[in-house]
């Protein structure tokens, strides 16, 4: 499809990702007003007496918990990405036995509700020592990624042509030169596909963070939010002063990763 | 079970694998390659059986076994064989739970999906600001499910919530969303496809990408309007994508928790109660923590889950052999 | 293919199997050894670490509170490790850790849970501490209570009364004072309402604070929990149900959590808020004048409120030579200033002794009407409910919602929450 009029694709576009985005205005909106002013009826749309108590907390209190936050999301993507390209490599192209099992196995895996997880690695961090530590924390975000992971790379890696790779080995490379000089390169999207979803899982991850590692000295923001969650009072504005502030380095990453793939993607695959 | 996109139309990928080293000692064969595939995967397969069979192996134990709070302190629980799966299932709550989550299940996704779909080829063709939108789209998913989950909570309260406000604008009179048991399941259901939209939207749209845009010139050029190229060209082409989606979807779904008792905590009167949120509130939501319920009901649900799964191979596996 | 292809074909294969288990052992042991400190529970004798959960993560490392913690702990000659957990996570984390073997030395629970987590055997006694709890008033130690035993101490106890705004009410021509009767109230209701104002909020939330907050106006009635369908407890949930039809009360208290109530009272346009004693200083902050009465029983009297607040206990510890200092540690936090010093820090505990009590109220004279509502105050799983209680309070909170949200008349709503709660507690 050529395009044609784009203006008008701009237009619908952006009043599409305005809907979309409409309760993340909310957010925003809530985290300058008063806590007095929440329960207004009729709601107000814009906070028109705002506050910055909520932000003034944040800049407090939350930063250091960002910075853990981020380490522990590009700890998960590095983490999954080592455990599930591998894997589809093999599943894929180097004809695993039993690779079809795994595949269902994987999709199985998907399915134990992740307070179950949660306990079970309870009992595992308890006896390794491994309770409130960042590096148990990945491990664990890591693992809601790695099937996910495991299945896109298996579906894109099946589909690349084998003549690629009968060249690649008939000059000379092994099964791991293939992988990491022909077979990882092509797979960049989905490679980048994979880091994304690992990423924002493990950012917005609550369930492991506060089984596994509540005492940590380094906390996810998510966490940290909980401090604005007292026994009888809640300090909404803060807390979701601390969501947006936590969005937007992850917004940025994902922009730049978006024009990333779509690079990738129109480059050399579809005439447009 | 791989996953074949369109086999005619694969676009031709960049041929520049990195140049050929001169030949050295060692090479890899297709044949003996069972080693090597096995320490490929050797990572994952120690991942898995520590990561996930072992809670799942707990989460069995727990199910077939009494554990009373004392018992799962003092580790005696007594064995009672199938009895928690029979009290669940046979409990007054399980019907309802059971049909809530039809509906919560398969109105989440068929919404998700074609949503998702149609965005997907909305933003298929690359105008001006595409990227940064679609980037936007995923703004959802950073969000901790505690924010969104109140931000929706708010957004429809009844009394003081923006989306009442707006509907009265139009004259619509109060409805009350999470506080009469008719609409509790329409608001988060409403929520849970806003959550899955941009999950369906990344998949779907990186399927239609390796969809060759010659097909499109080609209908185009027999006079095929938008409409017919969907259904002839783009439909049946992502049926693999499609598949994998609504398979991923329903698992996810099946699991979902804190965004429906955020809301409303899975009344009023059980009208939000799914199996899920049954499972959590039996072993979180009371004071009273009755895990081998809990585990049964969990149980339960991922044995639906796999009933799909396999039918979902049984697909699969016809499709191959077409 | 040529020979050499297979000789260099077995060279690899020789190579790639050890060489992937070592990666995978070295990457294993990396993430195992890279973990930073925190176990769950110290092994060290006197002189050492102990470990203290409590369910308050607001108040962070550098508040009084975990001063006081600390200063606790090295008045004992210990360093004190201080995890706050939210209060919903708090109990099963203790579960979990108590099957492990890695309970903490110190936990302050909600009162609620002592009996639940008693009942595994995984709480010393009182007694096996050596604490007196003489001093403490009866009512309130009665929530630690099971077969007879007792299983913590509280720090400290807060309530439920009835918020006013002084500024509508004196517009509608109300008198709070004569507030003593359910009639009163709805009548004092109808006036606010028909001034054009919103009458009261309250919380049904389908959690545990739902029952909280219902459970004055059903033990106001006169009802017991033992009997969830008696005709008192039907009046007491008719009077929401009406209250709610009519208007007087807002669809959303169906939704409404303790906190949201508030908020929704402090725009300013309620007349009433069904709230405790944490919420006396933000009370005093609005720009409209506040009051507060104690919640009317349905004919004359004062209705007696659940008991809300903390026990502190202590685990039961492999090494029982940890429990002396456990035990200077929780004399420290209950002598009657320390008391008193936790009832300012969660603003306000009221001191569960009448020393502790009347330092208090030396400090602060408004709070008789508090110390008042504690002292008529009720601990929800006295009347030896014990581990009962949850299982009756789940039904009866899912009565209220049953009833409030119109699904169910509450006559219908309680039987069918009586029947459930009977079978569920049968044989317990």
């Amino acid at each position: 499809m050529t395009a044609r009029r784009p203006w008008w694709k701009t237009a619908l576009g952006v009043v599409f990702t305005a809907l979309m985005l409409f309760p993340v205005y909310w957010m925003v909106n809530v985290s300058f007003t008063k806590t007095a002013d929440l329960r207004l009826s009729p709601p107000h749309l814009f906070p028109l007496d705002p506050t910055l108590d909520g932000y003034a907390e944040v800049v407090r209190q939350q930063l250091p918990n960002l910075g853990t936050s981020l380490l522990i999301g590009l700890g998960t993507v590095a983490l999954t990405v080592v455990i599930a390209a591998p894997a589809a490599y093999a599943i894929s192209l180097l004809n695993l036995r039993g690779g079809r099992t795994l595949n269902f196995v994987l999709l199985v895996a998907q399915m134990i509700p992740g307070v179950v997880m949660a306990m079970g690695f309870y009992a595992i961090y308890v006896r390794l020592g491994m309770l409130n530590s960042v590096w148990g924390l990945i491990l664990a975000d890591s693992t809601v990624a790695v099937p996910f992971g495991v299945l896109l790379f298996t579906a894109f890696m099946s589909g690349l042509p084998r003549e690629l790779l009968q060249a690649a080995r008939i000059d000379g490379a092994n099964a791991w030169r293939t992988f990491t000089s022909v077979v990882m390169p092509l797979s960049r999207n989905s490679a980048i596909t994979v880091a994304l979803f690992a990423f924002l899982w493990a950012w917005s991850d609550f369930v492991f963070a506060s089984t596994l590692a509540r005492n940590s000295a380094l906390k996810p923001v998510t966490l940290g939010i909980y401090s604005y969650i007292g026994n009888n009072t809640t300090q909404w504005n803060a807390i979701m002063a601390t969501a947006v502030v936590a969005s937007i380095p992850a917004a940025i990453l994902l922009v730049v990763a978006q024009r990333y793939v779509a690079a990738g993607v129109t480059a050399g695959a579809v005439k447009d | 079970m791989t996953i074949s996109a369109a086999p005619a139309v694969r676009p031709a990928p960049d041929p520049k694998p990195s140049a050929p080293r001169p030949r050295r000692a060692k090479g890899g064969g297709t044949g003996g390659s069972r080693w090597v595939a096995v320490a490929f995967a050797a990572p994952l397969l120690a991942y898995l059986l520590a990561f996930y069979a072992y809670p799942l192996i707990r989460s069995i134990d727990l199910s077939i076994h009494d554990y009373n709070v004392r018992a799962f302190v003092q580790g005696n629980a007594e064995f009672v064989g199938l009895k928690n799966y029979i009290d669940v299932i046979s409990s007054p709550l399980f019907g309802q739970a059971a049909w809530n989550t039809v509906v919560f299940v398969f109105g989440s996704l068929i919404f998700q999906y074609v949503l998702g779909l149609a965005l997907a080829v909305f933003f298929r063709g690359n105008f001006r600001l595409s990227g940064i939108l679609r980037a936007l789209f995923l703004v959802p998913w950073l969000l901790p499910l505690i924010v969104s989950g109140s931000a929706w909570a708010w957004m429809l309260n009844s009394d003081n919530g923006i989306v009442n406000s707006f509907l009265h604008a139009f004259g619509i009179g109060q409805i009350n969303w999470l506080t009469s048991p008719d609409t509790s399941m329409l608001a988060v259901i409403i929520a849970n496809i806003w959550l899955g939209i941009p999950f369906n939207l990344v998949i779907l749209y990186s399927g239609l990408q390796n969809i060759s845009g010659d097909l499109y010139e080609a209908a185009a050029l027999d006079g095929a309007g938008p409409w017919r190229q969907f259904w002839s060209i783009t439909f049946p082409l992502l049926r693999p994508v499609s598949a994998i989606t609504l398979l991923l979807g329903l698992v996810y779904t099946l699991k979902v928790v804190d965004i429906i008792w955020i809301m409303t905590s899975g009344g009023p009167a059980n009208s939000t109660t799914t199996l899920a949120i049954w499972s959590y509130r039996e072993a979180f939501g009371t004071g009273q923590p009755d895990l081998s319920p809990a585990a049964a009901v969990g149980n339960i649900l991922i044995v639906i889950a796999l009933i799909f799964g396999f039918i979902y191979l049984r697909m699969q596996r016809r499709q191959e052999q077409s | 293919m040529p020979d050499t292809f297979k000789e260099e074909h077995m060279l690899s294969t020789t190579l790639r199997k050890p060489l992937a288990i070592a990666v995978t052992v070295v990457a294993l042991g990396a993430l195992a050894g890279c973990s930073s400190s925190g176990d769950a529970g110290s092994t060290d004798a006197a002189g050492g670490t102990y470990t203290w959960w409590d369910p308050y993560p607001q108040h962070e490392e550098g508040s009084d509170w975990a001063k006081r913690v600390q200063a606790c702990g090295t008045d004992a000659g210990v360093t004190i490790e201080r995890t706050a957990y939210d209060t919903t996570s708090l109990t099963n984390q203790a579960l979990l850790a108590a099957q492990e073997g890695t309970s903490p030395d110190v936990i302050l629970l909600d009162n609620p849970a002592v009996s639940t987590l008693a009942d595994t055997g995984m709480l010393t006694t009182t007694e096996e501490l050596g604490l007196d709890t003489s001093k403490v008033d009866s009512n309130l130690l009665a929530a630690g209570e099971l077969d007879g035993k007792d299983y913590g101490v509280p720090v400290g106890a807060n309530t439920l009364a009835l918020y006013y705004n002084a500024d509508i009410l004196s517009a509608a021509g109300v008198d709070p004072a004569s507030i003593t009767s359910w009639a009163a109230l709805t009548d004092a209701l109808s006036k606010v309402t028909a001034a054009g104002k919103k009458g009261i909020t309250f919380a049904g939330i389908n959690t545990e604070e739902g029952s909280f907050q219902f459970l004055p106006w059903f033990w106001g009635a006169g009802a017991d929990l033992s009997k969830l369908d008696s005709p008192e407890a039907v009046s007491a949930l008719t009077l929401w149900t009406d209250w709610v039809n009519k208007g007087y009360a807002p669809q959303s208290v169906i939704g409404n959590s303790q906190n949201t109530s508030w908020e929704e009272f402090i725009t300013g346009d309620f007349a009433f808020a069904e709230n405790g004693t944490w919420q006396v200083n933000s009370a005093a902050e609005q720009p409209f004048k506040t009051g507060v009465i104690e919640l009317p029983a349905v004919d004359s009297g004062v209705a007696p409120a659940p008991t809300g607040g903390e026990f502190i206990t202590a685990p039961v510890q492999k090494d029982t030579a940890r429990y002396d200092v456990t035990k200077e540690i929780v004399d420290c936090m209950t002598t009657p200033e320390g008391f008193v010093e936790t009832a300012n820090t969660f603003a306000y505990y009221i001191p569960p002794t009448s020393d502790g009590q009347d330092q208090l109220l030396e400090q602060h004279p408004d709070l008789d009407t508090w110390v008042s509502a504690v002292k008529a105050a009720k601990g929800r799983t006295s009347d030896n409910l014990g581990t009962n209680y949850p299982l009756i309070s789940e039904q009866l909170w899912t009565a209220v919602q049953s009833s409030l949200s119109g699904a169910s008349s509450p006559k219908d709503a309680l039987a069918a929450a009586q029947k459930a709660a009977a079978s569920a507690t049968e044989g317990k």
